[in-house]
């Protein structure tokens, strides 16, 4: 740094502190004489600087002064009205002033409210099975509740129920069962509900209209169901064709199953079906699995002939119809006949209430159709021998775990 | 003198920080209360008007270009960020800068007049005071007023920073810390920035341009030319 301009500053203040100290009027016009010959340049860029510290003209006037005061304080006056009279219709220009811990919890609100609304509106695009599905549902919950008029509630379960439909319609791949299975409950549960409102609303013409509309729902909910079962593995199937039945359509209901086999562990069983709606050309379902077995369907008892090997006979019997409809029972009468020709009846499960062909007709099968799934998914895993039996996997386009 | 010049360059020691004290006095200020708007315009009056006075070439441009910049002051200090002493020192220094810029501008477009009578101070102020008064000397007057003239051509060759740095350390009294955070320079660049300054003035005014006589206050000069 340049010498001289450390120096040039020290001498600055050093003749302000003298000046301070003493309060002498600086005399602009006389020079310092004191300066040695070493410093005389310093000396008189100080010099020059008191002087042009003491100019006249650059000494404010006490009456210009007091006078501009005047002026300034009536300008702020004046401006002080006019936004003070702004602020009452509007807003204030100014920003108000917030205390920091408010100004941080109103950001955290917006912030919160911010990312609740963005969460609302992707979990509105979101399909079953995503995190966000729930989120949707609670959402349609939500709004459903806060409908006071019965009305207006159905009218939102409706919606409710077509956006579930339209999200089950629109999934590519059944990618998970469970995802698929909540989502078809879902529907039937929002159905169910829509039911419910609609039936409990006094009559005319908005329950006309209401009712209506629900009509044209579940028959698009059957269409849209029936067009997704041939993309299904059998328990989907059967739980899809107990929602059909639930939404009037028509669709296999057994009414009774009649296993007859041989003392011998390795021969042939008989399996007599009777039941309602079951097609000539359907499979069998042993265990949850089709199977091959040669069948014939006369005055409504589907027989199939079987070869079976082991001891333990399947615990679920069921119909596989063409159309992609299922229907399977555990309710099962059990007929084992000795070599000598005398037979002897075992009934394990009956008496247990399950199966559909305990509940056929009566539309009310929800529970027993959730417990037949259980059913025959378990022993077709554990107890079927996978050998035994020659499993329909082509027909039906998938194996039973292998879905899309 | 009315206003005392504020010098913390000079000031005692024991006075300590009063960077609080003025955010505060600026609060106030922003909020339109008349007394800290005082206060503010007392501090910086000398400041702004010795800024404005070594621009133009006479005190009656520079007392109406100070009007204005205390007028806009007023307007726009509740939009100001600054919330120290030094930001808004710069802040005002700029407000006038433009005026005394915008100033020459409208003189620039404006047709020069000459008046083929008398200015009318001379003609009253002889008249009026007896010719002998060192103050009233017609002749003493203009000289002084030329003088003068040629100490504002000389300012108005300096950069705009050392400009502001002469008046941040010899008008408003700033320390060199001070007057460094004002110009957003070093301490060592301001040293450097008074010394050129104060350099180049003596290159071009020398030791006796100044003028000797001090223009009487109550004199109005009308209509200096530059």
């Amino acid at each position: 740094m340049n010498p001289l301009s450390e120096h040039l500053n020290d001498k600055l203040e050093c003749q302000h502190s003298h000046s301070w100290s003493y309060e002498e009027p600086v005399d602009w016009l006389q020079s310092d004489s004191s300066a040695s010959e070493e410093d005389a340049e310093v000396e008189s860029l100080v010099a020059l600087a008191r002087r042009l510290q003491a100019a006249p003209p650059l000494q404010v006037d006490p009456i210009f002064a007091q006078h501009l005061e005047k002026q300034v304080l009536l300008h702020n006056a004046a401006l002080h009205r006019r936004r003070s009279t702004s602020a009452r219709g509007w807003l204030s220009a100014r920003p108000l002033k917030i205390h920091p811990v408010f100004g941080k919890a109103f950001c955290c609100c917006l912030l919160v409210l911010l990312l609740g609304t963005s969460l609302l509106a992707v979990a509105q695009a979101s399909a079953p099975g995503t995190p966000l599905y729930g989120f949707k549902r609670w959402e349609q919950h939500v709004q459903v509740s806060l409908f006071g008029s019965p009305y207006d509630r159905a009218e939102q379960q409706l919606q409710s129920a077509q956006d579930q439909l339209s999200s089950l319609a629109a999934l590519p791949t059944i990618a998970s069962t469970e995802a698929y299975l909540h989502a078809l409950t879902g529907l039937e549960q929002q159905i169910s509900d829509a039911v419910l409102t609609i039936n409990a609303l006094p009559p005319g013409s908005d329950r006309d209209r209401l009712s209506s509309e629900l009509a044209t729902l579940e028959t698009q909910a059957r269409h849209t169901l029936r067009e997704m079962l041939p993309r299904l593995a059998v328990p989907e199937r059967l739980l899809t064709t107990n929602i059909l039945s639930r939404l009037g359509d028509v669709v296999p209901r057994l009414k009774s199953v009649e296993l007859t086999s041989l003392r011998h562990p390795n021969g042939q069983i008989i399996i007599s079906l009777t039941g309602e709606d079951l097609q000539p050309a359907a499979h069998l379902l042993l265990n949850g699995q089709p199977v091959e077995a040669n069948g014939l369907l006369q005055n409504g008892v589907f027989v199939f002939k079987v070869n079976w090997v082991g001891n333990q006979l399947p615990q679920g019997v069921g119909i596989l119809n063409p159309d992609g409809t299922a229907a399977q029972t555990t309710a099962i009468q059990q007929q084992i006949l000795a070599s000598n020709g005398s037979s002897r009846g075992t009934n394990p499960n009956n008496g247990s209430g399950h199966g559909n062909g305990s509940s056929s007709g009566s539309g009310h099968t929800n529970g027993s159709g959730h417990g037949n799934n259980g059913n025959s998914s378990g022993s077709g895993h554990g107890r079927s021998r996978p050998g035994s039996i020659p499993i329909l996997q082509d027909k039906l386009g998938k194996p039973k775990d292998g879905r899309k | 003198m009315f206003f005392r010049r504020r010098t913390r360059l000079s000031a005692p020691p024991d006075q300590g920080d009063q960077s609080p004290v003025f955010s505060q006095l600026l609060d106030r200020a922003c909020d339109g209360e008349s007394e800290a708007l005082s206060m503010l315009y007392r501090q910086f009056l000398t400041g702004v008007f010795g800024y404005i006075a070594i621009r133009v070439p006479d005190r009656a441009t520079a007392e109406d270009l100070t009007s204005e910049v205390f007028l806009r002051m007023v307007e726009g200090i509740h939009q100001l960020r600054a919330r120290d002493e030094a930001g808004f020192a710069a802040w005002v220094l700029q407000i006038a800068r433009i005026i005394v810029a915008d100033y020459y501008r409208r003189r620039e477009r404006q047709p020069v007049c000459l008046s083929l009578e008398p200015e009318g101070w001379e003609e009253q102020e002889s008249n009026l005071l007896p010719a002998t008064h060192p103050d009233t000397d017609p002749v003493r007057l203009a000289e002084a007023r030329d003088e003068w003239r040629t100490v504002v051509d000389a300012i108005n060759t300096l950069t705009e920073e050392q400009r502001q740095v002469l008046i941040g350390r010899l008008i408003l009294g700033y320390d060199v810390a001070t007057v460094a955070q004002m110009v957003g320079k070093n301490a060592n660049a301001v040293k450097a920035l008074q010394f050129r300054a104060l350099q180049s003035l003596q290159r071009r005014l020398g030791r006796k341009t100044l003028p000797e006589h001090a223009l009487p206050t109550h004199v109005r000069n009308q209509g200096g030319t530059r």
